[in-house]
């Protein structure tokens, strides 16, 4: 190796480490540096007098975000003694699913995606089942919780 | 890796008109000296780089610009180092291109066939100062408030025309808002673009007519 090259290597080496570490402060630069951890947070729903006896009840509640205050959908399901709440929003797209009494199946309007009284898929695109949220009752109330 | 950027340089073909321009036989006489404009445009590039990432986090607005900065310096991971080397590398970048303008007033690099390459740079200065004037004023503290109120007033006292020109530059009769907003566009849009400009200019004249010879 002569001079030269061994020169033009260091200067290679040199624009290398200097591109390096530039990339690095920038990522760092970059990325939040606060990231809020998303809790659970339970809203009052119904008073537990309302709560179904059998089969589904659908309840809307508010809550807030950020300086928003939004309206949100749920089910409530009272299933062989079994007491849950599900999210309405569908597994595939994201459509807000209704419950079809007669059928006894939550169906999606958009692409047909149908599930039974407990979530699950029966037919159509929707990839898993319905979520099931968190639901309590306390002081005779009933919350959902919400990861918000 | 090589073999990559020959790949690329083979449909692109940029190294050749580069290694003509950087392998080229320099004078005899150069010193260190003749690096003073090289360290300059070191220091403009890291303004540019230092610029775009600041960028990314202040907000040019009345109610949001201080808070903006202050959410930059204290929050942001190294935004107080991103902050610092903008601020440093600007006042560097000033105090290099003088000291090569110096630099080549002692070699009389001025005269022909060099006058042009000569107001170009002079030009570059004007802007650089004009860019340090400028982006003072961003972090919008009572500092830069004053600052600026001052530097403005100034131009009032030119005759007949004062005013009129004062109100163009602040966007108003006072420091505000518009002018902040103002002061922003010119500090990352105009300016920047202006000296880029300028500075290709600079660099073609210097590789079209060859280093001066010095004294």
């Amino acid at each position: 190796m002569d001079r030269r090259d061994f020169l033009g290597k260091i200067i290679k080496i040199f624009f290398l480490t200097l591109f390096s570490v530039l990339s690095a402060i920038s990522l760092l630069f970059l990325y939040p540096s606060k990231i809020r951890k998303r809790k659970v947070q339970f809203f009052e729903v119904l008073k537990e007098e309302d709560l179904p006896r059998r089969g589904v009840k659908k309840v809307v509640f508010r809550y807030p975000r950020g300086e928003q205050i939004l309206r949100m959908k749920a089910f409530i399901v009272n299933h062989n003694g079994r007491l849950f709440a599900i999210s309405p929003v569908c597994t595939h797209l994201g459509c807000v699913v209704s419950w079809h009494r007669k059928k006894e199946q939550f169906l999606c309007p958009c692409h047909g995606g149908r599930y039974d009284i407990e979530g699950r898929v029966i037919e159509g695109p929707p990839p898993r089942p319905l979520t099931k949220l968190p639901l309590k009752i306390e002081n005779s109330k009933a919350y959902i919780g919400l990861k918000i | 890796m090589d073999s990559f950027f020959n790949w690329i340089d083979s449909r692109f073909g940029i190294k050749e008109p580069h290694r003509r321009f950087l392998h080229r036989r320099l004078p005899e006489r150069i010193t260190y000296l003749y690096c003073l404009g090289g360290v300059a445009f070191t220091l403009f590039l890291c303004l540019l780089f230092t610029g775009m990432l600041l960028s990314l986090y202040y907000v040019p607005s009345e109610q949001e610009a201080f808070q903006s900065t202050l959410r930059l310096t204290k929050e942001v991971r190294l935004g107080w180092l991103i902050r610092s080397l903008h601020k440093w590398a600007a006042h560097l970048f000033i105090v290099f291109i003088i000291l090569h303008a110096l630099r080549v007033i002692v070699h009389r690099a001025y005269r022909p066939p060099r006058e042009l390459n000569w107001i170009t740079g002079t030009l570059t200065l004007v802007v650089a100062f004009a860019s340090g004037f400028t982006g003072y004023l961003l972090p919008w503290d009572q500092r830069a408030y004053w600052a600026t109120e001052v530097g403005t007033s100034m131009v009032a006292t030119v005759p007949l025309i004062g005013n009129h020109l004062l109100y163009l530059i602040r966007g108003g009769p006072d420091v505000s808002g518009v002018t902040l907003v103002r002061f922003y566009s010119l500090h990352v849009l105009w300016l920047p673009l202006i000296m880029g400009f300028l500075l290709w200019a600079h660099f073609h004249m210097v590789k079209h007519q060859g280093i001066s010879g010095g004294l």
